[in-house]
């Protein structure tokens, strides 16, 4: 029987088993959510890059051992927090990360043909939108940060997944969400002096 | 289907999966954390950690360069100090009941072997930092079964 990709129970019985392709599927599914709970804790590249690669180790190590399968992606969500939490704990390890700093907005300029130019002047509304928000998610106040940080992994995390990562009540994360993201567009909008679009 | 919120939120993810991606590397490294599982050993679990001790008295304990970590299997602890050394770590080993044992210290880019005394101590040299996992093998002449730690990053 061919392993479903969508359904995570059946990629940990797999690779529980000794399944390569199972366990490729659990790191396709989960790689975005793992590194977007270090980078929702600020981490620096490094320390982001310890607390990703041992949550990794700890779940091949324990993957014959899994109590509930289907909800691996919160157990990993767990994990990688717990190891955010200890990192952030290391004397010498606590500098931040400003995630502004890896900006690249630099506009693309091609050929001036017509079509080129109409190109570049879409590309660089978008790069402006987009440095606008990430700007405006800069500004939010941490929780929210945070919670839009773990929400904005791919593909999109459960809201049992975004608990687990943050160490929130599961009740709180659909509230929270509106109203971080109400938060973002006044942020959003107070940048562009209120010339923003719609969204 | 126009929900606003869910409009934002993907562009929220479309801006990560810009801005702040998961490096290639890293993520060939998670595929490759399938390669190190040993399913004969016994695992050692994670008990204690100082680094996760919020008790105000673990704050007179030690040295803040120092971490105390512990591990537990069957009958058989495990304690670690690790201690920063410039950019490296050494760790200083302690098996409960004593005994000796061959320890690989397992990172993903080396295995370090060094050997338990009598006494059950043992001391590696520097280590790199990022994750670990020890790996204890008991000396030819006694039975059992070999016996891995959790991952930690040292």
């Amino acid at each position: 029987m061919a392993v479903n990709p969508d359904d995570t129970g059946q990629l940990v019985r797999g690779a529980a088993g000794g399944d390569e392709i199972a366990w490729r599927g659990l790191v396709d599914r989960f790689s975005g959510l793992v590194w977007a709970v270090a980078r929702a804790h600020r981490l620096a590249n490094a320390d982001a890059a310890d607390v990703y690669q041992t949550t990794w180790l700890r779940l091949a190590e324990h993957i014959r051992r899994i109590d509930h399968p289907d909800r691996v992606g919160a157990w990993l969500a767990t994990a990688a927090r717990r190891e955010c939490l200890q990192s952030l704990r290391v004397a010498g390890r606590t500098l931040p990360t400003d995630d502004m700093d890896r900006l690249d907005l630099t506009p693309v300029t091609g050929n001036p043909t017509e079509d080129a130019v109409l190109a570049a002047e879409q590309e660089r509304e978008d790069a402006d939108r987009a440095a606008v928000v990430w700007r405006a998610l800069d500004r939010l106040p941490a929780r929210c940060r945070e919670l839009l940080r773990v929400l904005m992994a791919s593909p999109p995390p459960s809201y049992a997944e975004v608990a687990a990562a943050l160490g929130l009540p599961l009740g709180s994360i659909g509230p929270t969400r509106a109203r971080c993201l109400r938060q973002l567009r006044e942020e959003v909008a107070g940048i562009t002096g209120g010339a923003s679009s719609s969204n | 289907m126009h929900n606003p919120d869910d409009e934002l939120e993907e562009e929220l993810r479309r801006l990560a999966a810009s801005r702040d991606p998961v490096p290639a590397q890293l993520h060939q490294a998670a595929v490759d954390a399938f390669l190190w599982r040993d399913i004969d050993a016994e695992i050692a679990e994670l008990v204690y950690d100082s680094l996760l001790d919020t008790d105000a008295a673990s704050l007179v304990r030690g040295p803040a360069d120092q971490r105390l970590v512990s591990f537990a299997a069957g009958g058989m602890t495990i304690d670690l100090e690790v201690t920063s050394a410039g950019p490296g770590r050494t760790v200083m080993g302690q098996i409960t009941p004593p005994q000796r044992a061959t320890v690989d210290i397992r990172h993903p880019q080396d295995t370090v072997t060094v050997e338990a005394d009598d006494l059950g101590r043992f001391r590696s040299g520097p280590l790199p930092r990022g994750p670990a996992s020890l790996r204890l093998r008991p000396p030819p002449d006694a039975a059992g079964p070999a016996v891995i730690t959790d991952w930690i990053a040292l």
